[in-house]
């Protein structure tokens, strides 16, 4: 074999390379030579949320409702306080739309604009104690206050100042829902038991108390975090239910049962349902179910969000 | 009629260059060989490399993201009000629609990759861990939107199966392990 027969071999892989690399990326405008990294899109970066708008609070001059609130307090005396709600804030709430999803419930007893309203009346009602004692006295005070206010069912046109039917009463089977926001118990002076829970949820939460709604399947009442609640005086025992690791007592937000003093007199002796007692309840439900425990502040969290970091291939970055 | 066949010349070829002729064949033969063994390793150390600083860059924002998540939710306040609770839930919303998008951008990319087929499995478990942890922060995002139309019970349940979903992703980061280290060292992954 000689140099000339390999020539024209070695001439013809020159061509080739030539036509591979330069001519054909030429023709169809690819990049001469080697080719250059892969354009890739840009990565995506975090943006945060906005801020929300804070809130305009309702004017203090404006016009408003003035209720006097009367109620009978632990020590058997007669108590009365005043409540002001802006009417705006009042209107407000009849025009918003109810909650259907009864976990959510919790938005109404925590509403902002109507916490100042609460705070106020919270205080009064149970003002700063110096002794655990006191403190207690206070609660209870708060309890029987709520406990006191009339009973009337959702469906019933007396519940409302307006006479009518708000018109986000929602038809369910078996009657209207309507579930009050505190103002507008307050203003109304009337609700039925998941109104009274409601009020009752959103004042303790305002004296600092960690309180959960407890939802029966015809019934809702409240649950105060308490640990080893055993009063000396109680005949019954403490029922209590247990959320992610903490006890809630049951407290029943209506059914003040009351009686004359006597056949002649009209002054009515209380009789308040106390902490706890479940067994003296009338309400069925109360004594044989196991209620959905609703926290005021129910806020999605995802119980696992560890992110495992892996070993890199070798020759990785 | 007479047909004349020309005579064809004799070939001599003597020894010496029918040996050197069949030298010059194996060396041909030998060089291209090894030519193509270098460039095949050569190759695919490349793509392992391309993998590697992929995975890399996902680990990297997954990091990022892992950052995020753990600062938001460990600084969330135990009594909220409820604007500060929506104001939550809206960053939460922001931070799983992130997650999402990161995921998918680094699966998009690593599914792209082209790798040995020793390799194979790794990427595959790899991008199975990205599909469900897209799959999580879809819920969460999910979740979110629920919370803000008051659907709690919604939220809840969305979170339940995003919680479901991140056991998948850990579980395919174990595989994804098993099958990195039996590419590295040869032969097949071991059973779970």
């Amino acid at each position: 074999m000689e140099w000339k027969d390999v020539i024209p071999v070695l001439a013809g892989g020159l061509v080739i390379l030539v036509v591979a690399l330069v001519v054909k990326p030429a023709l169809l405008g690819e990049p001469i030579g080697s080719p250059g990294p892969v354009p890739t899109p840009v990565p995506p970066v975090y943006v945060p949320p906005p801020p929300s708008p804070t809130a305009t609070p309702y004017p203090e001059d404006g016009p408003a409702s003035i209720r006097t609130l009367r109620w009978t307090s632990i020590d058997g005396g007669v108590r009365t306080t005043e409540v002001r709600v802006p009417e705006a804030l009042f209107l407000e709430r009849r025009e918003t739309p109810r909650i259907a999803d009864r976990l959510a419930w919790g938005r109404y007893a925590l509403a902002d604009a109507d916490r100042p309203v609460l705070e106020d009346l919270a205080r009064r009602i149970a003002p700063p104690a110096a002794n655990p004692e006191e403190q207690y006295f206070r609660l209870m005070d708060l309890v029987f206050f709520v406990q006191q206010i009339p009973y009337v069912p959702d469906n019933n046109t007396d519940s409302y100042i307006e006479g009518v039917l708000p018109r986000h009463a929602r038809q369910v089977v078996g009657g209207v829902e309507y579930q009050k926001y505190p103002v507008e118990m307050l203003v109304d002076g009337k609700g039925d038991c998941e109104d009274a829970a409601i009020l009752m949820g959103g004042l303790l939460d305002a004296l600092g108390y960690d309180t959960v709604l407890l939802g029966y399947s015809d019934h809702m009442a409240l649950g105060i975090r308490m640990e080893g609640f055993n009063p000396y005086y109680a005949k019954y025992t403490p029922k209590y239910f247990t959320y992610k690791g903490k006890h809630y007592y049951y407290v029943e937000g209506t059914a003040f049962t009351r009686k004359n003093l006597s056949t002649t007199s009209p002054v009515f002796q209380g009789s308040p349902f106390p902490i706890g007692n479940t067994q003296g309840s009338p309400i069925p439900s109360v004594k044989s179910e196991t209620p959905q425990i609703i926290p005021l502040r129910s806020i999605p969290t995802p119980e696992d969000y560890q992110i495992h970091p892996v070993r890199l291939p070798a020759g990785g970055v | 009629m007479d047909l004349k066949i020309p005579s064809l010349p004799k070939v001599a070829i003597g020894w010496r260059k029918a040996l050197t002729a069949v030298g010059v064949a194996a060396l041909v033969v030998a060089v291209a060989f090894i030519g193509w063994t270098l460039f095949t390793v050569y190759t695919e150390e490349r793509q392992v490399a391309a993998f590697g600083s992929h995975v890399a860059a996902s680990e990297a924002d997954l990091a990022r993201v892992s950052g995020l998540v753990a600062s938001h939710l460990g600084s969330r306040p135990d009594r909220l009000s409820v604007a500060g609770a929506d104001a939550s839930m809206r960053e939460f919303a922001a931070i799983a629609d992130h997650g999402r998008a990161v995921t998918a951008y680094h699966r998009g990319i690593i599914g792209a990759d082209t790798v040995p087929e020793a390799y194979a499995g790794a990427q595959s478990a790899y991008i199975r861990a990205l599909d469900h942890l897209n799959r999580a922060f879809s819920l969460w995002s999910s979740a979110a939107t629920a919370y803000n139309a008051n659907a709690c019970t919604a939220a809840e349940e969305n979170l339940a199966r995003a919680d479901q979903a991140w056991g998948e992703y850990a579980l395919a980061v174990g595989d994804y392990d098993r099958e990195l280290r039996a590419a590295e060292e040869g032969g097949e992954a071991p059973p779970v």
